[in-house]
């Protein structure tokens, strides 16, 4: 039999940096194959690769044995190769309507769309997949998870062979997982294929046919999901080097706790619509972990611990004293830090220089009246780059220009030369290669060692229970959990999570 | 939702201003303040219509003056100096339009460069060519000689409809001049153009979201160099009318109105940051600029003030973009809950 | 690891080139003009030259932060003119030349500050806030100026300030001279020049470093419009006369065009005020030497706006 799709030996290059490495990948009718790999592993590089979103350095991809053009989506579009991406690529002012058949819609004479048919189409695609949307309604005013709804439609309504699926749970509720899974079935005995892309295990192991492990841009191995089972994957993933440190990690000393200061307390935190009721203590000398799904709004609890969004009720205190911070300065000021989740959005100025970033937080200890001392600020990130190890160790280096552990060193560090209190990460480890990671991993041990206060947000479990002393759960708004690390099986945990899902 | 119903604000916002000068302002509501209105402002809407697809595709075009003051220099060369006939002088005109819109989007799409420069340096640019191809002062006396070709002329005509139904004896009716008509009629086409058909769909998606377009398989370089076509196009239509209101034209013809032409556009609801408005909204907004200014004219106050009114129109019009986008933002949070 | 390194060399060459275009750009075209008629490098034909680019200088320095914030500001033109008013009235008034020069600058502070606080707090685009500004501003200069030409006469000491020499130099040479260094070190020297690059760079993380980027934003625009007021007193004093109508509409973009050539993005981030400098030095030799080679209007126009769009072209390729 021929595979629906068969891409062979693709590498990307950016820059100097390999985000591919010579990669296969197949899938025949009817098949669902996982895609997995840690955060940065070129899961994505390589879904971008077969769309045509990016042009690969080389390889070749291959839809029902006919060889493609490569970096054309418009063409792999026309071969049948749909899309359901992490990121919601919608255009949000349009109509539903308008934006399941974006850029193919049916037309008459002249160019006319044919509206009538194009309605047709897709209220039976709606009622075939027993999916309720509101076809007029602008996908802008919808919330997420509609729009993710929008989104499969999409993909659906191209009549697609093969489908890649990105995250496409990533914060879906539980009936709504199930109802994708109902669809994917459904797809797989029409015989399409289908690439399934997802860090959820239990998922995997229930939809998906077979698997395609991926470190480090390349792929390292491939099975049937029958022949394997969860802890040969986890290892696969994560590589042997951290899988052992992580079992060291284990018999490290935990310190829940820390030294039984409290440095942030939050009573019945509440905003409306996002969380409710977060009662949570932070303590210094500890590192606490939040887990939970994307989509969990442990971002957004963490953004208005930070003073970056507002909470409408409950109350937060750092150091003992009541805090309502208006902006971030203000929460940095009480000595907290924090380092966003997506550090090219939110974090980094990628254009300027590795030691202007690091100097960012802390522009005010280097002021000399009205002027800025660029002596000091020099030899600040001279020192910062040799604590944290960053590579190449130039300070006039524009960030831009370094990897993506080297990127989140930067980040991290802008944060220390204050010696913050508190200091809060979300998904620190995020695209980061494992060497950095561990190095993270180094720099956050010893920021607890000397008594901050660290909070950590991931949804990559072998993190939390390589690094956390105490971990938190949360499900859809609320902490459900708060357990010492050492107490807690990462099975538990794993339950705890998907405990919508139940 | 959101577009319709800032249309519709706009629409009672039009209707309250016309209403209010007509009880304050003398001799508003009179059919000759209308004809003035409706001749004076057509060709500005149709400029506005045309900015509206620059900026419905995330960018914007500086150079519409510019290519009014070509367009209409070329009418002026091909009708007094060459002594073309008309009708071919229409279709060059509309011809050079476009062509100067479409190497605007030329520059943005082929060099990579940024909508605002592009369009600035093609602003000096068209203004350059202008004086290299005026033919004012070639030919002594050619600058008082009027165009006279039927033609160019003949889009200077109004209309006595009230005279023609007879309706005139119980309710007398403007004249309608031509270009109204033909603003109507671009105001129909491009309406039909961009709500109903594919490329019309395709501009609001590369607006709206240029990166899920091109994953959708949207050639958005096409749709963008189109856009700024289009401009040019409607661009040529404004400097037609204009110099057959002027019967000449001068290396001066134009100037300014991109700016006029980017106010009425945002004014019409079409919103700065890609994918929201209509061609409908910038029409209106063109109306809406000129009864303030024929309003204020009429109640005696200065040029000057209406200078700094047009400025609070538009700093209004932009604020209540604003605001509604907040609002709708905030319900969103409110109904997720 | 996965990281390799890209061959460097030959990329590395090509790219100095093109950071380097500009300057190389200025000294083929002195060369060629020099070489096309002496007179060019005549010590009064290029002070001629500075003199003539000074109030575009002066304003492109002080409103290259403003571009670096990834904003824009169309209001210098009018601003330009109502300061002007504004110190012929505080002159005819009899103040003294102190007051006068205040006032002038105030009205260009005064009005920036106002796009500033707009742009920052409402987070209206820019480009139509200026834009209604421009409207405004200039309405404003007619109620005051009406369209008359105030001439100024028998002030010698405000009409040095534009007018006068100073070692055989115009004073507005010196002027320039001091606004730009001045704008060179707050970029280099202060936090503010940081800051603007940061803001530009990346809004969302410069707040969540803990900066007051609406303060900022504020201030930008508060110097641009200062600059422009420096520039319509400079202006009034050089031509004896204050009129509303000055700065026409134009002004500002040549303004622009002088940052952007300079190497700025006009979507903010990166940006040097010395580079700026260099942009307006560019379009001032452009100007000037198809000036002296008799170049008309026409065809000058046309190399403007092709040279902008060659120049920028490349620069979008370097990135």
């Amino acid at each position: 039999m021929t595979p629906r799709l068969s891409g062979t030996g693709l590498s990307k290059i950016y820059g100097n940096l390999l985000a591919l490495r010579d990669a296969d990948i197949r899938v025949m009718p009817g098949e669902v194959r996982a895609l997995i790999g840690s955060n940065g592993a070129g899961k994505s590089t390589l879904v971008k690769v077969l769309t045509g979103a990016i042009t690969p350095t080389s390889g070749t991809v291959e839809i029902d044995g006919e060889r493609a053009p490569l970096g054309d989506t418009r063409e792999m579009i026309r071969r049948g190769v749909a899309c359901i991406y992490q990121h919601a690529n919608l255009a949000p002012s349009m109509s539903v309507l308008d934006n399941i058949f974006l850029g193919r819609q049916p037309t008459r004479r002249l160019g006319f769309v044919d509206t009538k048919r194009q309605r047709r189409e897709a209220e039976e695609l709606l009622q075939r997949h027993a999916i309720e949307l509101d076809l007029d309604a602008a996908v802008g005013d919808l919330p997420t998870v509609k729009q993710k709804e929008v989104e499969i439609m999409k993909a659906l309504a191209l009549d697609a062979r093969v489908i890649l699926m990105d995250e496409p749970t990533g914060w879906l509720a539980s009936s709504e997982v199930a109802k994708l899974h109902n669809t994917i079935q459904a797809l797989k005995a029409r015989g399409l294929g289908i690439i399934y892309i997802s860090h959820v295990l239990d998922e995997i192991f229930a939809v998906c046919d077979t698997l395609t492990i991926m470190r480090d841009g390349a792929v390292i191995a491939e099975s049937a999901v029958a022949e394997t089972d969860r802890p040969r994957v986890v290892q696969l993933m994560v590589g042997e080097r951290l899988a052992r440190e992580s079992a060291q990690a284990a018999l490290q000393k935990r310190h829940p706790r820390g030294t039984g200061e409290t440095r942030l307390s939050a009573r019945n935190l509440s905003k409306k619509g996002v969380f409710e009721d977060i009662t949570l203590d932070l303590y210094a000398g500890e590192i606490l972990c939040i887990t939970g799904l994307i989509g969990s709004k442990r971002t957004e609890l963490v953004r208005t611990l930070f003073g970056s969004d507002r909470f409408d009720a409950g109350t937060l205190e750092v150091d003992g004293h009541a805090v309502s911070f208006a902006a971030p300065r203000g929460a940095i000021a009480k000595g907290i830090g924090f380092v966003p989740e997506d550090r090219h959005r939110d974090g980094l100025m990628l254009d300027m220089t590795v030691t202007e970033n690091l100097a960012m937080a802390t522009l005010d200890s280097y002021r000399r009246g009205v002027l800025l001392n660029r002596s000091k600020i020099a030899g600040a990130g001279e020192k910062a780059i040799k604590s944290l190890s960053i590579q190449p160790p130039e300070g006039a280096r524009p960030v831009k220009l370094l990897s993506g552990g080297n990127q989140q060193k930067v980040l991290v560090g802008k944060w220390l030369s204050r010696a913050p209190r508190i200091l809060i990460l979300d998904e620190p480890t995020v695209g980061v290669d494992v060497g950095a990671k561990a190095e993270i991993y180094r720099i956050l041990r010893h920021e607890r060692e000397i008594g901050a206060a660290v909070l950590i947000v991931s949804s990559d479990i072998e993190e939390v229970m390589t690094i956390a002393d105490r971990i938190a759960v949360m499900v859809s708004g609320r902490i459900v959990a708060v357990h010492d690390a050492d107490a807690v099986s990462r099975d538990e945990i794993i339950r705890e999570i998907g405990g919508a899902l139940q | 939702m959101h577009v319709r119903r800032a249309t519709i604000a706009l629409i009672v916002f039009f209707a309250l201003t016309i209403s209010l000068f007509s009880l304050v302002a003398p001799r508003f509501a009179t059919t000759s303040n209308m004809e003035n209105l409706m001749g004076g402002f057509s060709f500005i809407a149709i400029l506005a219509m045309g900015e509206a697809f620059p900026i419905l595709t995330r960018g914007i075009d500086l150079s519409i003056g510019a290519i009014v003051a070509l367009v209409g220099m070329v009418v002026f060369d091909l009708s007094l100096i060459f002594h073309v006939p008309g009708y071919v002088i229409l279709a060059v005109a509309l011809a050079v339009g476009a062509l100067a819109g479409a190497l605007n989007g030329l520059l943005i799409v082929g060099l990579r460069l940024q909508p605002f420069i592009a369009t600035l340096a093609t602003l000096a640019t068209y203004r350059g060519v202008v004086y290299a191809i005026s033919g004012r002062q070639l030919v002594p006396g050619l600058t008082t000689t009027p165009i006279a070709d039927p033609w160019i002329t003949g889009l200077e005509t109004y209309f006595d409809i009230g005279g023609a139904l007879g309706t005139d004896d119980f309710l007398p009716l403007p004249w309608f001049p031509l270009s109204f008509f033909v603003m109507l009629a671009m105001l129909a086409v491009l309406s039909v153009f961009l709500l109903r058909t594919k490329v019309g769909r395709d501009i609001y998606a590369v607006g709206g979201n240029a990166e899920a377009a091109r994953l959708a398989g949207i050639n958005t370089g096409r749709i963008i160099l189109l856009a700024y076509a289009l401009s040019g196009l409607c661009a040529a239509v404004a400097a037609l009318l204009l110099v057959a209101r002027l019967t000449t034209a001068t290396e001066a013809l134009g100037f300014g109105m991109e700016l006029s032409a980017i106010a009425a556009a945002v004014i019409g609801g079409v919103s700065l940051s890609g994918g929201v408005g209509s061609v409908f909204g910038p029409a209106l907004g063109a109306f809406l600029l000129g009864a303030v200014l024929l309003g204020l004219t009429l109640l005696g106050i200065s040029q000057y003030v209406q200078q700094i009114i047009t400025g609070l129109i538009l700093l209004a019009a932009v604020g209540y973009d604003r605001f509604l986008l907040i609002r709708r933002q905030r319900r969103l949070a409110a109904n997720v809950a | 690891m996965s990281e390799t390194r890209a061959p460097e060399a030959a990329p590395d060459l090509v790219r100095h080139l093109a950071a380097n275009a500009l300057p190389l750009v200025i000294i083929i075209l002195v060369v060629g003009f020099a070489l096309a008629q002496p007179a060019f490098l005549k010590p009064d034909n290029l002070i001629g030259m500075v003199r003539q680019v000074a109030l575009i200088g002066i304003m492109a320095t002080c409103t290259t932060f403003v571009i670096m914030t990834g904003g824009v500001d169309l209001s210098v033109g009018p601003v330009l003119a109502l300061s002007g008013l504004a110190a012929f009235f505080f002159l005819d008034a009899g103040y003294p030349l102190v007051i006068v020069v205040a006032a002038g600058l105030a009205v260009g502070v005064l009005v920036g500050t106002l796009n500033g606080l707009i742009i920052a707090l409402l987070q209206l685009p820019p480009i139509i806030v200026t834009l209604a500004t421009l409207s405004i501003v200039r309405g404003l200069a007619l109620i005051v100026g009406g369209t008359d030409q105030h001439l100024i006469y028998d002030k010698p000491a405000y009409t040095f300030i534009g007018a006068g020499t100073l070692l055989g130099l115009p004073t507005s040479i010196y002027i320039f001279a001091f606004v730009s260094l001045l704008m060179i070190f707050v970029q280099r020297l202060t936090p503010l020049g940081l800051l603007v690059a940061a803001i530009g760079n990346n809004e969302r993380a410069a707040v969540l470093s803990g900066h007051r980027t609406r303060l900022t934003k504020t201030i930008v625009y508060a110097l641009s419009g200062l600059g422009a007021a420096i520039a319509g007193i400079i202006q009034s004093s050089q031509v004896h006369t204050a009129l509303s109508t000055y700065g026409p509409f134009g002004t500002e973009l040549d303004v622009i065009a002088a940052v952007v050539l300079g190497g700025t993005s006009i979507m903010g981030g990166t940006g040097s005020v010395a580079k700026t400098l260099l942009g307006v030095f560019f379009l001032g030799i452009v100007n000037n030497g198809m000036n002296i080679l008799d170049v008309s209007i026409d065809i000058q126009l046309i190399a403007k706006g092709a040279i902008i769009a060659a120049a920028l072209a490349v620069a979008a390729h370097r990135s």
